[in-house]
């Protein structure tokens, strides 16, 4: 039935009644989705389980979403953040932090658009995600690992990059 | 008893003092005179009934009159309120002096002149009136820029609070939004809906999501008025950015009978400023003369660009054939929320971003328009 792939969204937005019409939609839709109401809680939530997609506001209350961002990364390196803004120019929203998102949308959300852009946003994680694993592969098979060495580092890092 | 010789002597020397007197006189009354003429200030002098007697070389600046033509007349008429002047002149009389920070004079070619006024009554050594002197100076040119200032300002606090309420309005909306978009999906899933039900309902939200689209536009249109970031300046090929606009402005163009007409010089022109501002300021001009011909039924709709480099400036003139600006439209269209475009396509806010941006990128933005013939918006971007 999966023709689809289950993509697994991390929503951040301060405006709960927003985040529940969002998370529904996204369901709908086919995500995976889990809603988080601050930086500090998506951080906490982010450290006990993989996401592909984290979609932040940049406005928040306690850390903001280019902090939130800058947290996120480290510790799950492969996500992309889709930040939400609603600051009249996507200029601006980059003025205010250079971390690398994967895209700035406007708010309100063009829906139809949000929802290609976590699409594209998970084809670059995947994109990522096969490019560091082949590399790392291609460095045990070169390290002259035996077989059994082998096998063992390459599924610590399936585990790692969360490949089953 | 004094002797002839004597008195001849006292009578020599009283006359050389007389003639010594005449002629400090004479340099004094020229020196006066002088003073008196080439001031900038309009000063008069009337008789005890207020009819002119004496009117400086400032004066017939300030009001456009030569002496020749005032001559006789009472100053009063000159004023824009005669009734309002003699109750001035009734206060220097009284008084002996008055004064008027602001006294609206007619201009002999009917336009109204402010002057900064001050009346000194004439007296004779019996303590009689004789007259009336008054000095005017001109506040007209100072008048408008302080008004000038106090519009800026007033546009930029507008803006701001504008701005404050767009950024708090947004969120709701998109809010409001996200609901709009989970009934749609709702309503095409509900089981146990009549075809006719399920019609009405999903139009209706179709509605509410169209809706919060313009409000959308509004906000975003608003944040971005009042955004402080300073321009951004890259080199750039300003020809090039024209031609890029107008390919953006495609799907507006697509259904329409309009000619685009380059006419650029030409030599390339290379500028320094920030093509991104530019660009939106040619947007909402090139948006503008595409609406102003569309509200033209008849006729083949035009709209040239044309580039010029001036000594140091360049001047980029977006011209086309609509109905023209209205005269009582004219002094209003740079102001927020003004639009002579109907509800839900004019903000009113795309000309007052453009004269923001043109402010910014210290240049300027001006228009002629004639009723029937069309509108030429030309902007004037500094070279360096």
């Amino acid at each position: 039935m999966t023709d689809k792939p289950d993509i697994k969204v991390l929503l951040i937005d301060d405006e709960q009644t927003l985040l529940e019409y969002l998370s529904k939609r996204l369901l709908r839709e086919g995500f995976t989705v889990k809603a988080t109401f601050s930086g500090e809680e998506a951080v906490e939530v982010a450290s006990n389980e993989n996401y592909d997609v984290a979609v932040v506001d940049l406005k928040m209350p306690g850390i903001d979403g280019v902090e939130t961002q800058k947290r996120l990364k480290k510790i799950q390196p492969f996500l992309q953040c889709i930040v939400l803004t609603g600051h009249g120019s996507v200029e601006t929203a980059l003025e205010s932090g250079q971390q690398d998102a994967f895209k700035y949308l406007l708010k309100p959300i063009d829906y139809e658009n949000l929802v290609e852009t976590i699409k594209e946003a998970y084809q670059k994680k995947i994109e990522l995600v096969n490019e560091k694993f082949k590399e790392q592969v291609e460095e045990i098979y070169r390290s002259g690992l035996g077989a059994k060495g082998i096998k063992k580092a390459i599924n610590e890092l399936r585990k790692l990059y969360g490949i089953d | 008893m004094a002797s002839i010789e004597q008195l001849e002597e006292k009578l020599k020397k009283i006359s050389r003092e007389l003639s010594s007197h005449k002629i400090e006189l004479h340099q004094t009354r020229g020196y006066l005179q002088c003073i008196l003429q080439n001031s900038n200030d309009m000063i008069f002098a009337t008789d005890v009934d207020g009819i002119l007697v004496s009117f400086s070389k400032g004066g017939e600046k300030v009001l456009g009159y030569h002496w020749q033509e005032v001559a006789g007349n009472f100053i009063k008429h000159f004023a824009v309120d005669p009734k309002d002047f003699e109750r001035l002149i009734r206060t220097s009389q009284t008084q002996g002096s008055a004064v008027r920070l602001e006294l609206p004079f007619r201009h002999k070619d009917g336009h109204t002149v402010y002057c900064d006024v001050s009346l000194i009554t004439l007296t004779n050594t019996k303590g009689q009136n004789v007259g009336l002197v008054g000095v005017c100076r001109d506040i007209t040119a100072w008048k408008k820029l302080q008004e000038d200032l106090i519009r800026v300002d007033r546009l930029a606090e507008i803006g701001r609070i504008a701005a404050g309420i767009a950024h708090e309005i947004n969120n709701p909306l998109a809010i409001i939004n996200e609901i709009a978009g989970w009934a749609s999906t709702v309503v095409e899933d509900a089981k146990g809906l009549s075809n006719e039900d399920r019609d009405e309902l999903s139009k209706a939200v179709g509605h509410i999501i169209e809706q919060t689209k313009r409000c959308r536009a509004i906000t975003h249109q608003l944040l971005g008025f009042s955004r402080d970031s300073a321009p951004e300046k890259t080199e750039f090929d300003l020809h090039e950015l024209l031609r890029k606009t107008i390919v953006f402005l495609q799907p507006e163009l697509k259904y329409k009978d309009i000619d685009i007409v380059f006419n650029f010089q030409d030599k390339p022109i290379q500028l320094r400023s920030d093509p991104k501002m530019l660009e939106q300021v040619f947007v909402n001009l090139i948006t503008n003369a595409i609406h102003a011909i569309s509200d033209k039924n008849n006729g083949k709709g035009r709209i040239e660009l044309r580039t010029m480099c001036m000594e140091n400036y360049v001047e980029v003139a977006i011209s086309d054939n609509g109905p023209g600006i209205k005269e009582a439209d004219k002094e209003r269209i740079f102001d927020l929320f003004y639009t002579t475009k109907p509800p839900g396509i004019g903000t009113g806010l795309g000309l007052p971003i453009c004269q923001n941006i043109m402010k910014k990128l210290g240049g300027k933005i001006a228009f002629e328009s004639q009723i029937g013939l069309g509108t030429t918006f030309k902007v004037a971007i500094p070279l360096s």
